[in-house]
């Protein structure tokens, strides 16, 4: 048995790099069909389908092309058309997963687990490999508990953060939600699981995750925490349960199919008081750094700073040929004139205050003298009123909901494309100063624009960079795959690896992380999962 | 072409109008299912945060023929992500296309 179930996980392994090197698009088309799983026939695929639509009804699985088209949309780097699903199945719950997933064991049919599948600039609901049936839990959308007093909530994956705002909002329940910035389309669940990022105090979103009911890649139904406990009242109030914490292995993974998740709400503090930084010059960088991390360490400034370039402020609202004429490179004297016009500067930090009137007024002249010494320019709503930017970020850092950043996807052609890259490193000046340097050495090569920022956490910095491609020009989105590659590797080898990635190079990524490493993972993939039926390929896993 | 559409256009017309009688800003029960929205709640808390906000170009009260509407819905535009039936409902999309085809423009929208 484990025999065979190796030679299939060597057949997949087999698929990445054999389809990836011999550039094999999966451009789904009548006449040219997405290919299968490696080792599945047509009759197991069709009868795979066949089953899912006994489970969840016809009207609710996806196989033909047109009907899988908006799961085949991505902003990401894909020239060889290699992350296209085959279809979708979406379960309306528990029972129903549970099924189709001992329907995949079965045909041994992979699944691709997506809860609001709006994973953006990382691959949406693409797969990691071809042949993927998408496992789209948008219907299972019941928010099932909101303790007030506990500040808790109990979520189904397919619930939005627009759905928890207006449930708060509407049952008046004083708690906040924390998004990350496209939080109207996107879900806590997803955005959880791959270890997504806000901008209140609560921002680190799996820190705030307490329990989880989770379908194992055999059917089985587990809880984690205290959620196996018969009448305990503690699943969201205690995270860590009893013996080995497991709740982490079910994020970034392919482990299980997360169905419910417990989370923390931030009760509305009585005062939020909104911050920007303008600092003028790029050079500036290590500066911001070494001014903010002991306010970050101490948790005077209690939530996850942006540190925004001006050239990623621009991209939000602007055109790049309103800044420099098509084909030009993204100068900096004409960055500093545009900044400077829209009440920009080079960086543009956002934090804020929250508590009472005493302990705001009691912090804020700290903070100020901090960040004024380091040669920035401290601005609040008085100063910065009506200020787009200002008003996008402070809606952010109070956990409310806007799109303003797809903008973005709007700088450079009409196209829309997209990739994140996210190397983390600590929080020192000195290795932000250097990140800089070498990002924009890198995307400036092959003509594309340093559009990036800084999330300073706790301890530690995440550098988000968002390469923008047009993906309508063939050549620039080839462009866009090698310098995203080349990113990932250079950085790597300086010791900065992402914190997460993209469907198109999460094998790289894995690779940096180790041998070691890589190997614990798969032992635990083939315990629970022998036939390789989640998601292969997530985060480098087989 | 009338008679051909007359018996689809019918009960989506139907649809669109049952569905603009409900609130605005239907609410999500404990414990249920999110209910059908009326095109109004779908443009409010989807299309209209980047349509009329500068990122999308400004959709209401240009004619976009509901079948346009539709099919972009369903495969994203350009920057434009998709948008899957498990998000907008197939019913949800029939009355918004419509609704869309049919709006006015607002004076508070702007982009391009
Ligand atoms: C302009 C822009 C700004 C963005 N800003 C941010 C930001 O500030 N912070 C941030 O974190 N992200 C950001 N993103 C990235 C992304 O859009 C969000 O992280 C989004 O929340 C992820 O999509 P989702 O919530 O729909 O999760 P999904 O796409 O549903 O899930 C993400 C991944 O988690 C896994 N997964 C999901 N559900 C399950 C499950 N039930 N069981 C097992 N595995 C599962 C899958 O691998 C899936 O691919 C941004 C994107 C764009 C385009």
């Amino acid at each position: 048995m484990s025999e065979i179930n190796m030679d299939r996980r060597g057949l997949l392994g087999a698929g990445i790099i054999g389809a990836a090197s011999l550039g094999l698009g999966t451009g789904a088309s009548a006449k040219n069909p997405a290919p299968l799983a490696p080792g599945l026939t047509k009759a197991d695929f069709s009868g795979a389908m066949k089953a899912f639509r006994g489970v969840v009804g016809a009207e609710w699985v996806f196989g033909d092309e047109d009907a899988v088209a908006p799961y085949t949309k991505t902003y990401i780097p894909d020239p060889n058309g290699y992350h296209k699903p085959v279809g979708a199945v979406c379960p309306e719950s528990v029972e129903q997963v549970q099924e189709i997933v001992r329907i995949a064991n079965t045909y041994r049919q992979p699944l691709w687990t997506v809860s609001t599948g709006k994973n953006m600039g990382y691959g949406m609901t693409a797969p990691a490999t071809p042949g993927q049936v998408v496992l789209d839990l948008k219907r299972m959308n019941r928010i099932l508990e909101v303790d007030a007093d506990l500040g808790t909530c109990l979520l189904e994956p397919g619930v939005t953060y627009q759905q928890l705002k207006d449930y708060l909002v509407e049952n008046n329940i004083p708690l906040w939600i924390d998004v990350p910035t496209v939080g109207p389309i996107a879900s806590p669940v997803g955005n959880t699981l791959d270890r997504g990022v806000g901008y209140t105090p609560y921002g680190e979103h799996f820190m705030f995750q307490c329990g989880m009911e989770v379908v194992l890649p055999d059917g089985q139904l587990m809880r984690t925490g205290m959620g196996s406990i018969k009448g305990s009242t503690a699943w969201q109030a205690f995270k860590w349960g009893y013996g080995p914490y497991v709740d982490g292995l079910f994020t970034q993974s392919n482990y299980g199919v997360v169905t419910k998740m417990g989370l923390w709400l931030m009760p509305k503090p009585p005062v939020y008081k909104p911050f920007m930084v303008r600092h003028p010059n790029m050079e500036d960088t290590p500066k911001i750094i070494e001014a903010m991390r002991p306010l970050r360490v101490s948790s005077l400034v209690a939530n996850c700073n942006l540190m925004m370039s001006a050239s990623y402020q621009l991209a939000m609202f602007k055109r790049r040929n309103e800044i420099v004429p098509d084909g030009a490179p993204l100068d900096e004297v004409s960055l500093k004139k545009a900044a400077k016009a829209n009440g920009l500067g080079m960086w543009n930090t956002y934090f804020a205050l929250y508590g009472t009137e005493q302990t705001v007024a009691a912090i804020e002249p700290i903070i100020r003298a901090q960040l004024t010494a380091s040669g920035g320019e401290v601005m609040t709503a008085a100063e910065m009123e009506g200020n787009p930017w200002f008003h996008h970020h402070s809606t952010l850092m109070e956990g409310g909901l806007n799109l303003d950043e797809i903008g973005l996807l709007r700088w450079r052609g009409a196209g829309g494309g997209l990739a994140w890259f996210a190397p983390v490193a600590a929080a020192r000046g000195i290795e932000a100063e250097r990140q800089t340097a070498l990002a924009k050495e890198i995307v400036e090569k092959y003509g594309f624009d340093y559009t990036a920022a800084y999330a300073i956490g706790w301890r530690d910095l995440h550098h988000i960079l968002a390469l923008l491609f047009d993906k309508s020009d063939a050549e620039e989105h080839r462009k866009a795959d090698a310098c995203y590659r080349e990113l990932v590797t250079r950085f790597g080898a300086q010791g900065w690896a992402s914190y997460r990635t993209g469907v198109n190079s999460m094998e790289l990524v894995a690779q940096q992380y180790g041998s070691v490493n890589r190997e614990f993972n798969a032992k635990i993939k083939h315990a629970l999962d022998p036939n390789g039926i989640l998601a292969p390929g997530k985060s480098g896993i087989m | 072409m009338k008679r051909i559409f007359g018996p689809i256009l019918a009960p989506t017309l139907a649809v669109a109008a049952m569905a603009c009688a409900a609130p605005l800003l239907a609410s999500q029960k404990l414990g249920e299912t999110q209910e059908l929205r009326a095109p109004e709640a779908v443009y409010a808390k989807t299309c209209g945060y980047c349509h009329g906000r500068n990122v999308g170009p400004i959709i209401l009260g240009r004619a976009i023929p509901a079948d346009t509407v539709k099919y972009i819905v369903r495969h994203g535009q350009n920057g434009m992500p998709a948008f899957r039936p498990t998000e907008v409902k197939p019913s949800e999309l029939d009355a918004l296309a419509l609704w869309i085809e049919k709006s006015t423009a607002r004076s508070g929208e702007h982009g391009q």
